[in-house]
């Protein structure tokens, strides 16, 4: 993803370039047509009270008012901060060690290496509806339930992963842990394959530790890519719609009401399309500012 | 001595490789032991692993019984249209933001990335309002058409950055010759594009292929289902349908892609890591 400035000085290339609206004609009228108009009408709909099955219907704030004064809107903006939190941080951690290990297996010349990769990045392939309808399977709370009949063995459980509203938020976590990885992994492992070998070779002649070599040395030289996979996590994580959708549908009792499937369903099930939109609307705005973020960000890392 | 240190590093390397892979393949490997069980071994305590036999008739019953097949027919069509107009559209684009200047190229740039960044849902919402009043959900058309737009800023965004690798004097040339640039485009831009191209047809078709929101929203007629859609329904009608078909179906639905994504490892990978520039 460059975003390089050109600089043309020849003046064979001042005139070769001639206008640029016929090639992008298609992009804009699809993305006016079906993003930005449809950007603008949910916002026009959050100043509003429209329901569906009413026509008429006028412009308030009533919508963003009764959202913020809404003591669920609280709990849910809650849910989704610890969701994104624990689940970045995790996802980070994870594709750290994982990329890790295959950066320092690849040296060693281990077998087994592009295996590990492989099984992560398949987690990729899968459908977010899928991951949580399998997730699902995994954590099935009767005696059947696999994870639950393992966590007996050693004594623990029967844990009610998806009933108990505390246990129900981690169980999703899990299940985006597993799915967000190996994403980070990727973007990682490019990360420390850019560390130049002769830093690590300094460190080894001063008698530096592997610890110290991962804290003082590794992590600092990958910090950029570290942001970006960061942010890349929290947009994804914070646009989360299918999986919970199949692994909790948001239960038990709203404990894993994301602010994404709260607006879904403000709008299909109370039918309340103002109340709805106006939450869509703060996704918007959340999601506008992040790409904000992460074009600051990825402008400093090309420089 | 330092025989020693290697060898403690190569344990530590495994037990993580170890615990990795059982973290990842263990809950698809549990869905597809799933799909081979019958009903007495669904419920049996404690519950064992393996299926007694290897056999297909879960999968058998599924396709007899349910839309699967028509889900699987539906997301095939959806996600070879997506790939394929994405590219149409994106492709004149990237060439126009590589080789020409002017004056509101970054904030077009930048605005392809604000729109990379937004769910969907925020989109479905107005559409579904739209659509429904003119009687066009379900409308394959339109469906395509919204797919595309979801895909066309990344892939316009991962186009330009590949084309600002290729020298400009390769086009200058045939430019000079007199040739059209829709012909520049088609005959020197895009044989040296393939691999951009191919990656972002995998990233695209696996994209489409997951979507959800959107049919899920803008789709009610059964038959008109996606398999994304067409899972969480059967899901729901659970009474119908027990955990051994579901993982039957699950494993219909994970298959091609997963076949894909082994296949074209390091398309992904490469595409992925794209932000990454040592």
């Amino acid at each position: 993803m460059t975003l390089t400035k050109q600089k043309n000085q020849l003046p064979v290339f001042k005139k070769m370039s001639t206008q640029p609206w016929s090639l992008l004609a298609p992009l804009l009228i699809v993305l006016l047509g079906l993003f930005l108009y449809p950007i603008i009408e949910v916002i026009r709909y959050s100043f509003t009270n429209l329901r569906f099955g009413r026509i008429e219907y006028a412009y308030t704030l009533h919508s963003f008012k009764s959202v913020f004064t809404d003591r669920n809107f609280l709990d849910m903006v809650r849910i989704t901060f610890t969701f994104v939190i624990f689940s970045v941080t995790f996802q980070l951690i994870n594709g750290f060690i994982v990329a890790f290990a295959i950066y320092i297996g690849e040296k060693l010349k281990l077998k087994g290496s592009v295996f590990v990769r492989t099984s992560v990045i398949i987690s990729m392939a899968i459908p977010g509806i899928i991951i949580g309808v399998i997730w699902r399977m995994m954590l099935d709370e009767s005696p059947t339930g696999i994870l639950n009949y393992y966590l007996s063995l050693f004594g623990f459980g029967p844990v009610r992963f998806l009933t108990d509203p505390k246990i129900a938020l981690i169980s999703v976590i899990i299940a985006n842990i597993w799915r967000g990885t190996a994403n980070n992994m990727i973007l990682l492992y490019a990360g420390l394959k850019t560390i130049p070998e002769s830093i690590l070779e300094a460190a080894d002649v001063d008698g530096a530790g592997s610890f110290r070599k991962v804290f003082s040395i590794i992590i600092p030289s990958i910090s950029p890519v570290l942001m970006i996979c960061g942010l890349l996590s929290i947009i994804g994580t914070f646009n989360t719609f299918d999986m919970i959708m199949s692994l909790t549908g948001g239960g038990p009792a709203g404990a894993t009401e994301v602010l994404a499937l709260s607006s879904y369903k403000e709008i299909f099930v109370n039918y309340s399309l103002g109340k709805g939109s106006a939450i869509a609307a703060i996704i918007l705005l959340i999601n506008i500012i992040m790409a904000m973020i992460y074009f600051n960000m990825n402008k400093k890392v090309e420089v | 001595m330092k025989n020693k240190k290697t060898r403690g590093k190569k344990v530590l390397i495994y037990a993580i490789y170890i615990l990795t892979a059982i973290f990842f393949l263990f809950p698809l490997f549990w869905t597809l032991c799933l799909s081979m069980k019958t009903v007495p071994e669904l419920f049996q305590v404690p519950p064992k692993i393996l299926p007694k036999t290897i056999h297909f008739n879960n999968y058998i019953h599924i396709i007899k019984n349910t839309l699967v097949l028509k889900y699987l027919k539906n997301t095939f069509v959806l996600v070879g249209a997506t790939a394929f107009g994405t590219l149409l559209i994106s492709i004149p684009a990237a060439y126009a933001f590589s080789r020409n200047k002017f004056r509101i190229k970054n904030n077009m740039m930048f605005g392809l990335l604000i729109f990379q960044m937004i769910s969907p849902l925020v989109i479905a919402i107005p559409l579904y309002s739209y659509l429904a009043k003119l009687g066009l959900l379900n409308n394959y058309l339109i469906l395509i058409m919204i797919y595309i737009a979801l895909r066309v800023p990344f892939t316009t965004w991962y186009i330009t950055g590949y084309m600002n690798t290729i020298p400009k004097e390769l086009d200058q040339a045939a430019k000079v010759d007199g040739c059209s640039r829709i012909r520049i485009i088609m005959s020197i831009i895009m044989p040296v594009c393939v691999p951009g191209i191919i990656s972002s047809i995998i990233i695209n078709a696996m994209s489409a292929w997951s979507q959800f929101i959107i049919p899920f929203i803008l789709v009610d007629k059964g038959e008109k289902l996606p398999l994304s859609v067409g899972i969480i329904n059967l899901q729901s009608t659970s009474e119908a349908i027990t955990t051994h078909y579901l993982a039957a179906a699950c494993m219909i639905s994970v298959i091609p892609m997963v076949l894909l994504y082994i296949i074209f490892q390091k398309f992904i990978v490469s595409t992925i890591s794209g932000s990454v520039k040592g």
